[in-house]
């Protein structure tokens, strides 16, 4: 990997850190386990239509170790995790089928994954079918807070100085 | 709009409104007669089960090797009143209030809902 590209990644991934420490002081939208704005995947978004899947992937998963330690919440670490995994799966499938300028719709597609991710890791963690009530109503959260991020990632994306960087 | 957007949007469109309709079902308030029992299970092993209208009003703790969570019983109703857990969203919560909705402590494992009825 060329220095330039992992300066790149590196950058990314520290921005990504710190709007999610910054996320983690806003009090919480509603008291729902699972419901929260994701802001930190502007980044991730981005990063899939700029990067390649692997150099992604590497980006995301750091994302997600070093904020489980900044919050220093290992437990929500599975449900961060399962969600990351699910959502950049379908993401960069649907980065081929889905052109940039529709980046949002993939974003939200992405926000729904990651919410059903996190519902099957809980289905298996807690071993009850009980959780799966969350399941609808962390879809409806997780569109909206998708397209939200999907909005901002193609504010990012369409920088011309960003462009003429790569 | 390429055809694949378009295939995609519709797709997202029906989960999402299947979804709002399911939420709206599952957020609806208790039928008063069905579900009496609340159950506490924890790793899915019920840990007890009690009848909220009948027990009078206390706060105990369940213990587990992460951690515990106080458990307040009032005036007919159920809540965590209090966790040590990171995210502390089982005490936000609130009481337990919607038949298919258990408030779940996801840090400990923990699960409190109504009881099937053919188990009370």
């Amino acid at each position: 990997m060329k220095t330039k590209r992992l300066t790149q990644l590196s950058l990314l991934t520290a921005a990504a850190l710190i709007i999610f420490v910054v996320e983690l002081r806003f009090p919480d939208i509603l008291p729902i386990p699972g419901v929260k704005a994701g802001l930190a995947n502007i980044i991730t978004v981005y990063a899939v239509y700029r990067f390649s899947a692997g150099e992604t992937s590497l980006m995301l998963t750091s994302r997600v170790l070093l904020g489980a330690f900044f919050a220093s919440n290992l437990s929500a670490l599975i449900y961060s995790a399962s969600g990351a995994a699910l959502c950049l799966t379908g993401m960069l499938f649907l980065r081929k089928v889905i052109p940039v300028r529709y980046i949002w719709l993939c974003s939200v597609i992405g926000g729904i994954l990651h919410n059903t991710g996190q519902v099957a890791a809980a289905v298996a963690v807690t071993g009850t079918m009980a959780v799966i009530a969350y399941y609808p109503i962390l879809v409806v959260s997780g569109g909206i807070a998708g397209l939200f991020t999907g909005i901002c990632a193609s504010l990012i994306i369409n920088r011309k100085d960003i462009k003429k960087e790569q | 709009m390429p055809k694949s957007v378009k295939i995609c949007l519709a797709a997202v469109i029906v989960v999402f409104v299947i979804s709002v309709i399911a939420t709206l079902v599952i957020l609806s308030p208790k039928d008063e007669k069905s579900a009496v029992y609340v159950e506490i299970l924890r790793d899915n092993e019920v840990v007890c089960t009690l009848d909220p209208a009948v027990e009078t009003d206390r706060t105990f703790r369940i213990e587990c090797e992460n951690g515990w969570n106080e458990i307040t019983v009032k005036d007919g109703k159920i809540c965590v009143s209090d966790a040590d857990c990171p995210d502390r969203t089982c005490v936000k919560s609130g009481y337990l209030r919607h038949e298919h909705l258990p408030v779940v402590c996801l840090p400990h494992r923990l699960v409190i809902r109504f009881a099937e009825d053919d188990e009370s």
